[in-house]
């Protein structure tokens, strides 16, 4: 910095600043005023620390921008009155019995009216709170769906029956590679991932080049992971739903083990860093599901997420570009469905809000029209299923390639997905 | 298949040397004060932020950031040894109590100060040596390097050096040693200082390789009281050759076979040890 850029703090700069900001409140920035009661809290409870914290703080930021946006615009104009949203946070560090103690206080002592829920190793800890209590929690995991829990909904991501449009596009695009081999850690959301990638792959004519590795989440060093492997020499190494802490060292080790095939994964969160640490080269062409919401893609009139791009933009001079993740406009997707059927309830009690939601048996889902569905794979309909894109990076930047329908795989290949699932004991009425 | 095994070898050679330098610092601090330090695996993860804090946070040279984590986890070793196990050493408890307490506190404070989630480090070198077809990269081999020469040097030191004697013969009989001339207040710094700086530099090596959180110390010292264990308690030969056998076997039966039935072994593997020879590989019988 030059001397004539500095600022100089003179002691009438630093008065004027003062009452500047002791007026502010008064003759400030425009703002919405809200009575007290004019509130209706609603329910984070997801993991904001441990492994799978990459997928549950980048969603609570998220939808702090969109609490911040729509408290600005007036709220959430239900019945006669606008009320602000607030949101209530809980780390359930991805823990069953965290879960329960944090929905039990989010809904005794904070009286929210509608959960969100990361799910998969959580949910077992609320499923029999949301049966008694009736209130309506949302999981990114329809694999937590059963007939049990009528007030559980799907409404944003269906992990993980998306990952088919994955197979299937690079199938159609690569018909070349003919073999692959998959790994994820052995838990709630590794299992059901693999039984729907070994679907897919199926589907698409890909055979496997070896059983599926499970591996023990508490594993650090992913080197002798990585060479088991590649000693299959496939053609496709598919890192199923990894966590975003596992994704990385998984790259790393094949960029080093010398793999130089196609990568396919669920997510690949903060992918700039394993770019970093690998090199463009390597990871042009990695497919995964989740996209960067500054792609053009994602203006086309049929997308309901609002401004996406300037979502991005947001988050991005919020939080910073390296933070952003599958998850980041997830859960802010899902409190726009939650805010729509309530207005058109014109009630928050989740009674209402929920066959609001379900009426007519579609949905506004962020990436466009949807159907409820599941009844065949999770026994219920509570599961938002549409179009979802298959992202591919190009230039160190991911880009979606396309939008794909999971209902058109589905009608062609259920009884695949229904068969891997119930192989690995993930479906439904298998699942204690 | 040669590469492959080639391959599982370098994963493994890794695999011990990070955990020889852990293993030893933990041994070390065992037989000359007799404190069984449960903090040792927070040491090894405070010298990963040390790298953290200077080399991703400051831009400082790697090797400048792993030296500075050996002193400052050395110190760290020196005000424990001070403030916890000195008063407390006629407890025979109170040393493995404190040290709980400790490592809570180091990681609360880690936790305050860098927060929650896991910390990028950027690459310091992506080159590497290829033999047989199975590829080794600089900052493996870094690890295993740094282990050897530390080891060695340790090894020297314990054997030819004045003050090696006196820590040698603390660990024999501390009451004999004190006899003898040795301070004892001056060798339980020393050994404070050379294992908690082991535990330093081994996370300092490994965080470019591991994405460090507060928590990571966790694993480590479950594995480490497996090795020394195994090893024999107080042998620092032992804690070496133990870290080899456990992170060969380990590292083969992942890749052949499978992460948590490796666990499983290497649980039946300190079992079977503790069954043919109580005392350890390299421990020696207590007299009756």
């Amino acid at each position: 910095m030059t001397s004539d850029t500095k600022m100089k703090l003179s002691r009438r700069t630093l008065l004027a600043s003062t009452a500047a900001s002791a007026l502010l409140p008064v003759v400030g920035v425009p703002r919405v005023a809200f009575a007290a009661d004019d509130v209706v809290r609603i329910g984070f409870l997801a993991p904001l620390t441990g492994p799978v914290a990459a997928w549950g703080k980048p969603g609570l930021d998220g939808c702090q921008i969109w609490a911040d946006w729509t408290n600005a615009a007036g709220g959430v104009k239900i019945g006669d009155k606008s009320y602000k949203v607030e949101l209530v946070s809980y780390d359930d560090e991805d823990d069953a019995g965290k879960a329960r103690v944090g929905a039990t206080k989010l809904i005794r002592e904070h009286g929210v009216k509608f959960i969100m829920m990361l799910g998969g190793n959580s949910w077992p800890g609320v499923e029999e709170i949301a049966a008694r209590q009736g209130m309506l929690f949302s999981t990114l995991l329809p694999s937590d769906l059963s007939p049990s829990t009528k007030t559980l909904i799907a409404p944003c991501e269906v992990h993980p029956i998306y990952n088919v449009t994955g197979v299937e596009w690079l199938a159609a695009n690569r018909p070349e590679l003919k073999t692959a081999v998959i790994c994820a850690q052995d838990d709630a959301l590794g299992k059901p991932s693999v039984a729907t990638y070994l679907a897919a792959f199926e589907a698409a004519g890909i055979q496997m080049a070896g059983p599926p590795l499970f591996f023990d989440p508490d594993t650090k060093d992913f080197a002798p992971v990585m060479t088991q492997l590649l000693a299959k020499n496939p053609d496709i190494l598919c890192l199923d739903t990894c966590y975003a802490d596992y994704v990385q060292p998984l790259c790393e080790q094949a960029f080093q083990q010398g793999y130089k095939g196609q990568i396919i994964s669920c997510t690949l969160d903060f992918y700039q860093r394993i770019i970093e640490r690998t090199s463009k080269e390597f990871m042009e062409g990695v497919i995964f599901q989740f996209p960067d919401f500054d792609d053009p893609a994602l203006n086309d009139e049929r997308i309901n997420f609002r401004d996406p791009n300037k979502f991005f933009a947001e988050y991005v001079k919020r939080f910073g570009a390296n933070e952003w993740s599958a998850v980041s406009w997830e859960y802010a997707s899902i409190l726009d469905l939650w805010s729509d059927a309530a207005q058109r309830a014109g009630s928050a009690e989740p009674a209402s809000v929920l066959p609001a939601m379900q009426e007519g048996g579609k949905g506004k889902h962020a990436f466009g029209e949807a159907r409820w569905w599941g009844k065949d794979l999770f026994g219920i309909d509570n599961a938002l299923v549409g179009d979802w894109p298959v992202v591919v990076i190009r230039d160190g930047k991911a880009r979606i390639a396309e939008f794909r329908s999971i209902p058109a795989w589905w009608d062609k290949h259920g009884d695949l997905l229904i068969k891997h699932m119930t192989d690995l004991g993930q479906m439904w009425n298998q699942r204690t | 298949m040669p590469e492959f095994l080639l391959q599982t070898i370098f994963n493994a050679s890794y695999a011990a040397s990070y955990m020889a330098l852990i293993a030893v610092g933990l041994v070390l601090i065992f037989g000359v004060m007799g404190v069984i330090n449960f903090a040792h695996g927070d040491l090894y993860m405070v010298g990963s932020y040390a790298v953290v804090f200077l080399y991703a946070g400051f831009g400082l040279p790697f090797l400048v950031a792993v030296a500075a984590g050996l002193i400052f986890v050395g110190l760290l070793g020196i005000l424990m040894e001070i403030a916890l196990f000195r008063p407390l050493r006629t407890n025979p408890l109170g040393g493995l109590i404190a040290s709980i307490g400790f490592l809570l506190m180091l990681q609360s404070l880690v936790v305050l100060g860098f927060g929650l989630r896991n910390q990028h480090i950027p690459p310091v070198s992506q080159g590497g040596i290829t033999i047989g077809g199975a590829f080794l990269t600089y900052e493996r081999l870094g690890v295993i390097v740094a282990a050897v020469v530390l080891l060695g040097s340790l090894w020297l030191f314990l054997k030819r050096s004045k003050f090696g004697w006196a820590l040698r013969a603390c660990a024999q009989d501390r009451e004999a040693a004190a006899l003898q001339g040795i301070s004892i207040n001056q060798t339980a710094r020393y050994a404070m200082f050379i294992g908690a700086g082991l535990a330093g530099v081994a996370g300092a090596m490994t965080a470019p390789l591991v994405s460090p959180t507060p928590f990571m110390g966790h694993t480590v010292i479950v594995t480490a009281f497996i090795i020394i264990i195994v090893g024999g308690i107080g042998s620092l030969e032992g804690a070496v050759v133990a870290a080899i056998l456990y992170a060969f076997v380990h590292t083969f039966v992942t890749t052949f076979y499978d992460g948590v039935v490796a666990n499983i072994v290497g649980l039946l593997l300190m079992l079977a040890v503790l069954v043919v020879k109580p005392q350890g590989l390299f421990g020696v019988r207590e007299r009756a």
